[in-house]
């Protein structure tokens, strides 16, 4: 049972974007499509994943006064592993997430996982807390795109689903400011907002 | 419960933690080599053919470029014209592009991409809407520049980029040299 909340709390309850508001500056910069959110989402969950797994396993080898360094060099190596990953095999997206995916490095939900909880928890729990904060940022990032994308380009992953639906001829437009960094803001203050006045007990008094 | 770690511990934990890493990465890295090296060729062929109007996906780049682009030296050529290399640095890396040019020296297509400008300053020359300010200008008598509110009747100039001067510099110097180049290169052609 506490396992599966390690899981589930990330997603709503103790989300990494909405309630501990970690990982915000990505979250702006690539979801103005859907594509490169999913992408970046996954690359960010195997991080969290791996790099909480690593430290976890290293926990008690790791001495305290260099711990940050120990962290950084496992979350880089990481990172870059992604990041040639990508330019081997996804090369449009690598391209489009350009130093996106270098910033993982430095993405707080990355170190702050590893900090409060990987340096203390066993392996299998930092893990599934890894993997549960991972999708708790990939569901917000992946609805940013989602919406972003829709609105922004009347596309979805590239497909032209304004076009096709001929909404174009009766007179719609795409809405320019949706692709525009700023309102990705908007959107996540709507969404913490509606998050919130479901959850009041996350309300500060 | 608090352990305390000698001085020798730390350096030698922090030495084997690198060199693994460094392992683990030079592994990897010559491994996806070839097919990092292989995305890039494709991706410079879709630039060249993107400056005389031919849209390639990664895919039929190579086929395209063989049937349109004939390699030759340091230019290249196409039907009714040659394609200049760019090459300089901008802001924060290197920048590098490719120009078009007709029978008459008339600018035709250009393309441009950099390594690290940022991101919605200099990091716009990569954008269709900033190449397409080059179609029409010539290279014939003097090479095109970039200038501040840039006077478009003139077929030497064209508009810099607000908030990108480093790159914009970068890119009239680029052109500066491209044009140096091309004049050597038509002056042999006249002997």
């Amino acid at each position: 049972m506490k396992n599966f909340d390690l899981i589930k709390l990330p997603f709503s309850k103790n989300n990494p974007i909405l309630v501990q508001v970690l990982g915000v500056c990505s979250c702006l910069a690539v979801t103005a499509q859907l594509k490169p959110a999913v992408v970046m989402a996954i690359s960010v969950t195997v991080v969290v994943m791996l790099s909480n797994l690593i430290i976890s396993l290293l926990r008690n080898t790791i001495p305290p006064r260099i711990r940050i360094i120990v962290q950084l060099v496992v979350v880089s190596t990481l990172v870059v592993l992604v990041d040639q990953v990508l330019k081997a095999y996804m090369y449009d997206v690598s391209k489009q997430l350009s130093v996106f995916v270098g910033l993982i490095i430095t993405n707080c939900i990355v170190m702050g996982r590893l900090e409060a909880f990987a340096m203390v928890q066993k392996p299998w729990p930092s893990l599934l807390d890894g993997i549960g904060n991972g999708l708790g940022y990939s569901v917000i990032l992946i609805t940013l795109g989602f919406v972003r994308e829709l609105f922004g380009s009347g596309t979805l992953w590239g497909y032209p689903i304004a076009e096709k639906l001929g909404l174009y001829s009766i007179g719609y437009e795409n809405n320019g400011l949706m692709i525009m960094p700023p309102m990705a803001l908007i959107l996540v203050g709507l969404i913490i907002w509606w998050h919130r006045s479901r959850n009041k007990d996350l309300c500060e008094q | 419960m608090k352990k305390t770690f000698s001085n020798t511990y730390i350096f030698i934990y922090s030495a084997v933690l690198v060199v693994v890493a460094a392992l683990i990465l030079t592994v990897v890295s010559v491994s996806l080599k070839p097919l990092q090296t292989k995305n890039q060729q494709a991706e410079t062929k879709q630039m060249i053919l993107k400056t005389i109007g031919v849209e390639a996906t990664r895919d039929n780049a190579a086929e395209l470029y063989a049937k349109h682009i004939t390699e030759n030296g340091d230019y290249y050529t196409f039907d009714g014209g040659i394609i200049l290399p760019l090459k300089g640095t901008g802001l924060w890396g290197p920048i590098w592009g490719y120009l078009a040019l007709d029978s008459t020296s008339t600018v035709v297509g250009a393309v441009f991409d950099h390594k690290g400008e940022t991101p919605g300053l200099g990091g716009e020359i990569a954008t269709d809407k900033f190449a397409a300010r080059f179609i029409g200008k010539r290279m014939d008598t003097q090479a095109i520049h970039l200038a501040k509110n840039a006077d478009h009747s003139n077929p030497y100039e064209v508009d810099a980029i607000s908030g990108g001067t480093m790159t914009s510099n970068g890119v009239t110097a680029m052109l500066a040299k491209a044009y140096d180049d091309y004049s050597k290169l038509r002056k042999e052609a006249t002997e």
